[in-house]
């Protein structure tokens, strides 16, 4: 073992991290693929790519990954005899990088040898022990590389699932931008890119009304931020600071009616909005909206609860009523749940499906974003819509968005506040 | 807040003594609304009483005997062909619309609900007056009273709107809908050209226990249900738990950036990003040429066509949208856990997996008990997860028409009544839904803490 100490390091973990080293590069050599006890070795796969001149493409990842793996196991060499901080970061980026190109090779695997030509067929599953053996070790040794240089491991799953994540976001946006209409394309990203999928969506060239039903949207999700935001916080303003006959009664029977599937009576509904003659409009998706609104009401009571009453008896002293408490004290010191239920509100009405489709049925002028864009991915007409629907995704989302994470704070807030009941 | 009824709290009456020992004006009252409120000095408020209650019957007796008689048949007249003879031809008449007698007799119920509510309010409304006035006290006027609506009734002003919707647009559907699981409201009988009528508690019977197709879709489905609900719950939420740990661990630089990434996810509307991973995964879906190109497999999978691979598929989709949400909520929470409690951890030795089984997660969990229950249920009916992903499919021959593997009993409900119109099948599976949620609900609040120390924060 290493008797050395550097400030900055932690040497405990030097030995494993060079010998991950070690092992990756031994790897290079030992088999890659086999076919028919017949096998191709990192090195005897790069010379053949060469020797074929079967070009650059996703090759570069094979020709660069021999330099890199021998690179970080002369830098394990290096470091040992000379141990510095800043010789072991060089090390850490190197076998960062060469990592990152164990796992492309997994992907690019089956390309590099069939353009080639060398293999016709090929599955990943035909990948040998070099390979797997290599790829393991690589992280190993990032692993304990970046335990000797402190640094978080943390890194290296949330760059992982980073890339999980964000991998259909860039396909919708990718999709969007495309060039090339039609659901099915055999490759990700597309030969041309255009903004025309965007400009059809709006123009009547591309025969939908979507801006229409954008603009339907934002009249119900202005309507809902509004209204919807002044009963919840009536209602909970009442269930948190007042006391009178019936008040857990209430709730119950709040909490009991908010069990039942809320759709399950929407004939009912449809039927009675048609008693007031304002079926199939946007008007009813805004009654409808504000008349289950108070169901909501949990989170800001658990709120309201929080601010101390105190302040309500001074205020009162000072000769207040309850309805000027209301809005001049709880209010003004409730800005953060107030931004959770508006936000709330706005974004629910992009997303609502189930009552919109049932409301307007065919009546395509009313529809809503949510009702229109579903209706473009229904399989007999995804071929003709995927890109404009794509388009449209990317529209609704992206300022919902940017809103989301510019608010983000008071929608933590309120989502805590929900925990604490 | 001002008590004025302690005072007079030695002559209290209630419902039955207000008759018995009243004057004659308590006592006609009970017949003529507000006659006690107009004798005590409370004019207007006595005469919207008496409106009120000449209102309620003027309908009752124009409309609503008639709306409830009809309640009891459910319409007897079925539509059909008539011939008119001085015409020659074959007439259609209209017949009963069992579902708009059914719908009407409710309202009818619920106004009659709603009177009886003001009407027993009327009669203690006189009654304080009488007891203000017999004490020598001073007794609202209207105006005052309207301007008590902004201090200690204020609960009167604020909720009347919420309550007038809700009864509109909630409770009396509700009050139809759950009639409607004790008819035989399904596709053979659709008004108007058909009639439907009482059967009683058959639909349960149907459901729950016969040889019946639908008792065959029934339990399955509920199966399905149940597995879908705890595994969509606790594995985001012990995903959402681990990520945000990380996110918020020492020495990751750029918190606020890892944590947008995931963020970016759960802000797209769910309906989008469902219906958007729905296209990736379908027979010629992005994923599937991708897997090809890598050599990961030589065919398509059928993510979403094959019930193992389906019922994956969703559980997995579902942990991407819900990952975030959970590590948004536990990254509030962490950060409230008391520090020192990982120092002494850490000078006891121990590791990061033995701080997480020991303090982190007990003290999330019982942070978090109530909002992981309330989740639970809303992933028994997540309709946007499993409709817009799949819409339950892959179908299966051995279901009821329609339904698929992976349905959960929110959406068979749905396509029950939207595509079959077997309502009060749907009704019934709503009902059972609802008992479901009770019972968890009922099981886990009574004992949770959140719920029993409402004022525990002031």
């Amino acid at each position: 073992m290493m008797k050395k100490t550097v400030i900055g390091l932690n040497l405990d973990y030097y030995i494993r991290a060079m010998i991950g080293a070690f092992i990756g590069v031994v790897c290079l050599f030992a088999p890659y693929t086999i076919r028919d006890g017949e096998w191709y070795s990192f090195f005897t796969a790069a010379f053949k790519l060469i020797s074929i001149k079967a070009g650059i493409g996703l090759n570069i990842f094979l020709f660069l990954l021999l330099p890199l793996v021998i690179l970080s196991g002369v830098f394990a060499v290096i470091n040992f005899v000379n141990t510095s901080v800043k010789g072991v970061k060089i090390w850490q980026a190197v076998q960062i990088a060469s990592t990152v190109l164990w796992t492309l090779i997994l992907f690019s695997s089956k390309s590099i040898f069939e353009k080639a030509g060398l293999y016709s067929g090929f599955l990943n599953k035909n990948l040998s022990v070099g390979y797997w053996l290599g790829l393991v070790s690589a992280y190993f040794t990032l692993v304990m590389i970046m335990k000797v240089s402190e640094t978080n491991t943390g890194y290296i799953v949330l760059s992982i699932l980073s890339i999980i994540w964000l991998f259909p976001v860039l396909w919708i946006l990718l999709t969007a931008l495309r060039a090339e209409q039609g659901y099915y394309v055999g490759y990700f990203f597309p030969k041309g890119l255009t903004l025309k999928n965007f400009i059809n969506l709006f123009s009547n060239g591309g025969k939908l009304p979507f801006g229409r039903w954008w603009l339907n949207t934002l009249i119900v999700a202005a309507s809902n931020c509004v209204i919807n935001t002044l009963i919840v916080l009536g209602t909970a303003y009442v269930l948190s600071r007042t006391r009178f006959k019936g008040r857990k009664a209430f709730m119950n029977v709040l909490m009991i009616i908010g069990m039942f599937p809320g759709f399950m009576s929407m004939i009912a509904v449809y039927n009675i909005l048609k008693g007031f003659g304002i079926n199939q409009s946007l008007l009813a998706l805004i009654v409808v909206g504000a008349a289950g609104a108070a169901m909501g009401y949990h989170v800001t009571k658990g709120f309201f609860d929080t601010i101390p009453k105190a302040i309500d008896e001074a205020a009162i002293i000072d000769g207040a009523n309850r309805f000027q408490i209301f809005t001049r004290v709880t209010l003004p010191l409730s800005k953060s749940i107030i931004v959770y239920i508006v936000l709330g509100g706005f974004l629910g009405a992009w997303s609502d499906y189930i009552f919109p489709s049932i409301l307007f049925g065919d009546k395509q002028s009313s529809y809503t974003v949510a009702v229109g864009l579903f209706w473009m991915t229904d399989f007999k007409r995804i071929d003709t819509y995927y890109t404009q629907f794509a388009a449209g995704a990317v529209i609704v989302a992206v300022p919902i968005v940017i809103l989301f994470i510019w608010l983000q704070q008071f929608y933590v807030d309120g989502l805590s506040g929900s925990v604490k009941g | 807040m001002k008590n004025t009824e302690s005072s007079i709290a030695y002559k209290k009456r209630n419902f039955i003594t207000i008759f018995t020992k009243g004057d004659i004006f308590s006592k006609l009252s009970y017949f003529i609304c507000g006659l006690a409120n107009m004798k005590n000095g409370q004019i207007v408020k006595g005469a919207l009483f008496l409106l009120m209650e000449a209102a309620y019957f003027v309908f009752l007796f124009i409309k609503g005997i008639g709306l409830l008689k009809e309640l009891g048949t459910l319409g007897e007249n079925l539509q059909g062909m008539v011939f008119n003879e001085d015409m020659g031809i074959f007439e259609v008449i209209s017949g009963d619309n069992s579902m708009l007698i059914l719908l009407y007799g409710v309202v009818t119920i619920v106004i009659t609900a709603v009177f009886i509510a003001l009407w027993l309010t009327s009669i203690f409304s006189g009654e304080h007056a009488r007891q203000l006035r017999e004490a020598g006290k001073h007794v609202n006027s209207f105006l005052e009273d309207v301007k008590s609506l902004f201090n200690e009734k204020i609960h009167i002003l604020l909720l009347s709107v919420p309550v007038a919707g809700l009864t509109i647009f909630t409770v009396t559907p509700l009050i139809f809908m759950i009639l409607m699981a004790f008819t035989n409201y399904d596709a053979e009988h659709q008004p108007p050209g058909n009639l439907f009528d009482w059967v009683g508690i058959k639909n349960f019977i149907t459901l729950l226990s016969s040889s019946d197709r639908l008792s065959s879709t029934f339990w399955p489905i509920l199966g399905w249900t149940l597995i879908w609900g705890v595994l969509a719950t606790f594995t985001c939420y012990f995903g959402g738990m681990i990520l945000a740990i990380i996110i918020n661990s020492k020495g990751i630089r750029f918190k606020k950036f890892w944590r947008t990434i995931f963020v970016i996810v759960m802000a797209i509307p769910a309906f989008i990003s469902l219906r958007i991973v729905a296209t990736m995964l379908g027979e010629r879906g992005i994923f599937n040429i991708l897997l090809q190109q890598w050599g990961f497999t030589s065919s398509s999978i059928p993510f979403l066509t094959n019930v193992a691979w389906a019922r994956v598929s969703v559980i997995i989709v579902n942990f991407w949208i819900g990952v975030p949400v959970t590590m948004l909520m536990v990254s509030g929470i962490l950060m409230n856990i008391p520090g020192e409690l990982y120092e002494s951890a850490k000078i006891d030795g121990a590791g990061p997996f033995t701080t997480f089984r020991k303090i982190t997660f007990p003290y999330m969990l019982f942070v978090t008990t109530p909002y992981l229950i309330s989740n639970l249920i809303g992933n028994f009916n997540n309709f946007g997860a499993i409709y817009f992903l799949t819409a339950g499919a892959p179908n299966s021959l051995e279901y009821f028409k329609g339904a698929g593997k992976t349905d959960l009993l929110v959406t068979w409900l749905y396509k029950l009544t939207k595509d079959s119109n077997d309502f009060n099948f749907a009704s019934a599976i709503g009902i059972i839904i609802f008992v479901i949620s009770a019972v968890i609900t009922l099981i886990t609040f009574q004992r949770s803490q959140a719920v029993k120390n409402e004022e525990g924060f002031q």
